[in-house]
């Protein structure tokens, strides 16, 4: 079965060709994906420029930049009349725009494809800039950081925040969609000024896919040698806060429901072989959204306190929405970071005391023989479902040209995952984890009686509303009192109204 | 026996045909068989890298919930259909399931439930006797049941922070007076709370409502339909029907527009919500078709409103239109999240104005055109992994008991004039069975 299996992934893996392309762009900056039969062409055009690059001030001019090529004007075409053009193709193209990467891509039927290219190339190639296209986008982004993060999905409040607070100070300390007077400060200046920088062809990497043929990449490679020829943008080293201890940001707001998010930078990426045994390990802790993960079984399975409990070491952005990791967020300095969905507020204390715990448990104990059986070969199958379509598949060599991978993430580590054994995943547990110095984010109500309990370390008996058996109501009477050593001058409380200014 | 339907060869010959109504539009062939338990089963095989993609529709969402002080139950099985059998207690299930590495996850709507799961074609048989096990023999005690209703009700405060939430449980409330679709998929509020008491009810609503001639299979990906339908007879035959019917009213015909405000207790843009009633999924029914059309062409994102509102005057966040594809008939929505209080009655007087030229101007044959190829290639740009082209199904499914209906909806797309959309919005674009929200922010 292991083999069957195995042909299986490398024949999907393998379908991945890296070849040269020559003319003015450069051979190295085209990832190919051919696949015959395929009825659709995909394409990713890569630039090497993020929200990292925002100019102080200007945060979230890397966001507005590419939604200004992806939803708006061209010189040839109003948007309006872009959004009719588009239309009956059932065709369109985005702007992704992470700390580091910014991708346009688009997906088309080949018999669709003359009437799709020029309007694909010309938003990258012949932006119009026009001020009312960029009002309603400049509108979009601040309704975005106003109203619908700080108030309609805690969650991703809770995460947005914990990255902002370690990377406080750095290109990595704000959201893609930026701050909220940053924002309102940015004119169209600004964003010709980012595009003619940053858009240049040194910059660009040329991601197609599919069923296209010899003569579209030619014209692709051609036409996007228009580019001015600029400097490739080397991004600087986002070296983290340098947390010391426990610190605790809570942000008050009126919630019915605790959200909670906790981590530290971890010195380690998917290019280090010692990765995939990381992951392994972060897998059986907290796999997204799936029942193996431990801190499931003790906080959502045992005790129903939340709706899922998780952990990750790489950028996982709406993981509410999303079951697979996503591709195209690629990042030089990532953390560990775990994800508690709501909790009852009441249980709050009682909840950062298990996750700890078990935190803790994870790298005083490891894993054993059979939780590291159990998830490799969980992991095995699980990430055949990573890359179903030749768009994440392209996205993943993308990716891999990102990190500098030679071949694909996902054969190596599948590869890796054939050869690993529970040392391995030990010994990166301990060289890369650990417990001392964190970040701890609640987005709660009540946040002085919330700092209180933390600093005196009042104990939290937790009651529920069902009966739980023995086992549980033994382990919950050690959690009570689980001592968090966290000094006043490590709480931070902040009004949501307050953020992202 | 096995009822073979030709449709089409490949999905690239099957597209070069589309544009002829008669050609279906539905590009893989498929396989549809009935057990005697009344159990139907669709396969679908497909080339996907070793994927299979398993779902098991059962034809009972909150619709069904149709007795008094019990809405929320079929969501509720969502949840405790992984609480698992004698056989294969919850966490031998859980264990076993990341054994094999499946990506397995359900959800719930109004009409259906669904389980799906997506697994390597080599774990076939292990997961068919998986399923077929915990559809016949799911077994949970009052403890499992008391946790996880309070799971359940933690997931309803959760959605709370969300306006739209908030939004469609209003709109519901007050478009329906005896039909169930009075309450949203979650349930009501004080009979989500008072759940953890009804551990004896939830039996019932299993024995009545998980039962074979209520669930349709729907396999797709690599498989050989032969063999897979024998291990579905191996391990589902034993499978005793029983299916009772929920005895849901319907609705009368709304006489006069409802209107209502409600407050969301955080910061959000003010949404207004217009919805009309609609009528039963029938894409037979001509002027049920050309609706679905309309609401594209009037309130869409290429629509002339869409434009002016959105880009132009830049009065709105955005502008959508769900048309109702529905069992029973439900709402064809058309919102917008307005920029100011102010502008909520200009953006409210813009739609119903478009309604209305919608009904005396006949729609340009282009943007007709447009919308129909649109509509198409849409369709048939997601079915490229076993997981889409079932996710795309399942709906159609859930509501007509077949795929078939895929192939007589689009065909009848082709064939709608710009007549019978004018006759669409004098049919669906009636004032009185109007029911109007605006939602505001108690913290703006």
């Amino acid at each position: 079965m292991k083999t069957i299996t195995y042909l299986l992934f490398w024949g999907l893996m393998t379908s991945f060709f890296l070849l040269s392309c020559g003319a003015k762009i450069d051979d190295s900056q085209c990832v190919l994906l051919p696949v015959a039969g395929d009825p659709t062409i995909s394409f990713r055009i890569y630039f090497k420029v993020g929200s990292q690059d925002d100019p102080t001030g200007k945060e979230g001019l890397a966001y507005l930049t590419a939604h200004m090529l992806s939803e708006a004007a061209t010189k040839k075409n109003s948007y309006d009349e872009i959004i009719s053009k588009l239309f009956p193709l059932a065709a369109e193209y985005n702007a992704s725009v992470s700390a580091e990467m910014t991708v346009i891509s688009g997906r088309v039927y080949k018999s669709n494809l003359a009437a799709y290219y020029p309007l694909f190339t010309d938003a990258i190639l012949d932006p119009a800039f026009q001020e009312n296209d960029f009002n309603r986008l400049k509108s979009n982004a601040l309704n975005y950081l106003e109203n619908i993060l700080k108030y309609a999905n805690d969650e991703e409040l809770g995460k947005a925040i914990l990255y902002n607070e370690i990377f406080d100070g750095t290109g990595y300390g704000h959201l893609p969609e930026g701050l909220i007077n940053s924002v309102k400060r940015i004119t169209i200046n600004d964003i010709r000024e980012f595009y003619r920088k940053m858009y240049n062809r040194r910059s660009v990497v040329i991601g197609l896919g599919g069923g296209y043929d010899d003569l579209l990449l030619a014209k692709l490679k051609k036409d996007l040698s228009r580019l001015p020829s600029g400097t490739e943008n080397i991004p600087p080293k986002n070296v983290p806060y340098d947390i010391q201890g426990l610190e605790v940001t809570i942000i008050e707001k009126n919630a019915d429901a605790t959200a909670l998010s906790i981590g530290f930078p971890i010195d380690i990426t998917r290019d280090n072989p010692e990765w995939y045994a990381l992951a392994v390990a972060n897998s059986w802790f907290g796999e997204h959204r799936n029942s193996s993960s431990h801190l499931y079984q003790v906080i959502r399975e045992a005790r129903g306190l939340n709706y899922g409990d998780y952990s990750y070491i790489e950028h996982f952005p709406n993981g509410g929405r999303r079951q697979f990791p996503p591709v195209n967020v690629a990042r030089h300095q990532q953390i560990f970071e775990i994800w508690i969905r709501p909790v009852p507020n009441a249980t709050r204390h009682f909840v950062l005391r298990t996750t700890m715990l078990e935190l803790r448990n994870l790298i005083e104990k490891g894993l054993t023989q059979e939780q590291f059986e159990l998830t490799r070969n969980f992991l095995r199958k699980y990430i055949l479902h990573y890359a179903p379509t030749t768009m994440m598949r392209l996205g993943y060599a993308i990716d891999d040209r990102f990190y500098g991978i030679q071949g694909s993430h996902l054969e190596k580590f599948y590869t890796a995952l054939e050869t690993m054994t529970i040392n391995d995943v030990n010994n990166a547990i301990r060289k890369y984890l650990q417990y001392d110095n964190l970040q701890i984010v609640f987005i709660t109500n009540a946040a002085e009686k919330l700092r209180d309990d933390l600093i005196a370390n009042t104990p939290s008996p937790i009651q529920y509303a069902t009966p739980k058996p023995k086992a549980v109501l033994e382990e919950d009477k050690q959690l009570l009192n689980y001592p968090l050593d966290i000094k006043p001058e490590n709480v931070n409380i902040v009004d949501v109204n307050d953020l992202f200014q | 026996m096995i009822k073979e339907l030709l449709i089409g060869g490949s999905l690239i010959l099957g597209l070069g045909l589309i544009g002829q109504a008669e050609v279906p539009i539905f590009p893989y062939k498929y396989n549809e068989e009935i057990l005697p338990n009344g159990l139907k089963v669709i396969t679908i095989p497909m080339a996907s890298n070793g994927i299979v993609s398993y779902y098991s529709i059962t034809r009972t969402g909150s619709r069904d919930e149709w007795e008094p002080g019990h809405t929320g139950f079929a969501h509720l099985f969502e949840h405790m259909m992984f609480r698992g059998t004698k056989k294969y207690p919850g966490l031998l299930y859980d264990n076993i399931m990341t054994e094999l590495g499946a990506d397995a996850n359900a959800y719930t709507t109004d009409d259906y439930t669904c389980y799906h799961l997506n697994f390597a074609a080599t774990d076939l048989e292990k997961i068919i006797e998986m399923e077929s096990d915990r559809f016949m023999n799911l077994q949970y005690d009052e403890r499992d049941f008391k946790t996880e209703t309070g799971a359940v009700y933690g997931e309803y405060l959760k959605g709370r922070v969300n306006p739209w939430f908030i939004l469609y449980e209003k709109l519901y409330y007050m478009a329906f007076d005896k039909h169930t679709y009075k309450h949203t998929t979650i349930g009501f509020e004080a009979d989500v709370k008072a759940m953890p008491t009804m551990y004896k009810y939830s039996q019932t609503f299993f024995k009545h409502y998980y039962r074979p001639e209520n669930v349709i299979l729907l396999i797709v990906g690599q498989i050989e339909p032969a063999p897979t339908l024998q291990l579905i007879h191996k391990y589902y035959d034993k499978w005793q029907p029983g299916y009772v019917p929920p005895q849901i009213e319907s609705e009368p015909l709304q006489t006069a527009e409802r209107v209502a405000e409600v407050s969301y207790p955080g910061k959000t843009l003010p949404i207004l919500m217009v919805a009309y009633k609609s009528d039963a999924y029938n894409p037979n029914n001509r002027l049920y078709v050309a609706g679905l059309l309309l609401e594209q062409l009037a309130f869409g994102e290429n629509s002339d409103l869409y434009k002016r509102l959105v880009l132009k005057e830049q009065k709105i966040e955005f502008l959508a239109a769900d048309f109702s594809v529905n069992r029973d008939p439900k709402l064809n929505e058309i919102y917008a999240m307005v920029k100011s209080e102010d502008d909520l009655d200009y953006v409210r007087e813009q739609i119903y104005m478009t309604m209305e030229q919608f009904k005396t101007e006949a729609t340009d044959d282009t943007r007709l055109e447009n919308l129909k190829m649109h509509l198409k290639y849409s369709f048939l740009m997601d079915l490229d992994t076993p997981d889409h082209v079932a996710g795309n199904l399942a709906n159609f499914i859930a509501i007509t008991g077949g795929i078939e209906t895929v192939n007589r909806l689009y065909s009848e797309i082709m064939n709608v004039t710009a007549t019978d959309v004018q006759e669409a919005a004098q049919h669906y674009g009636v004032p009185a069975k109007r029911t109007v929200i605006i939602l505001k922010g108690a913290e703006s």
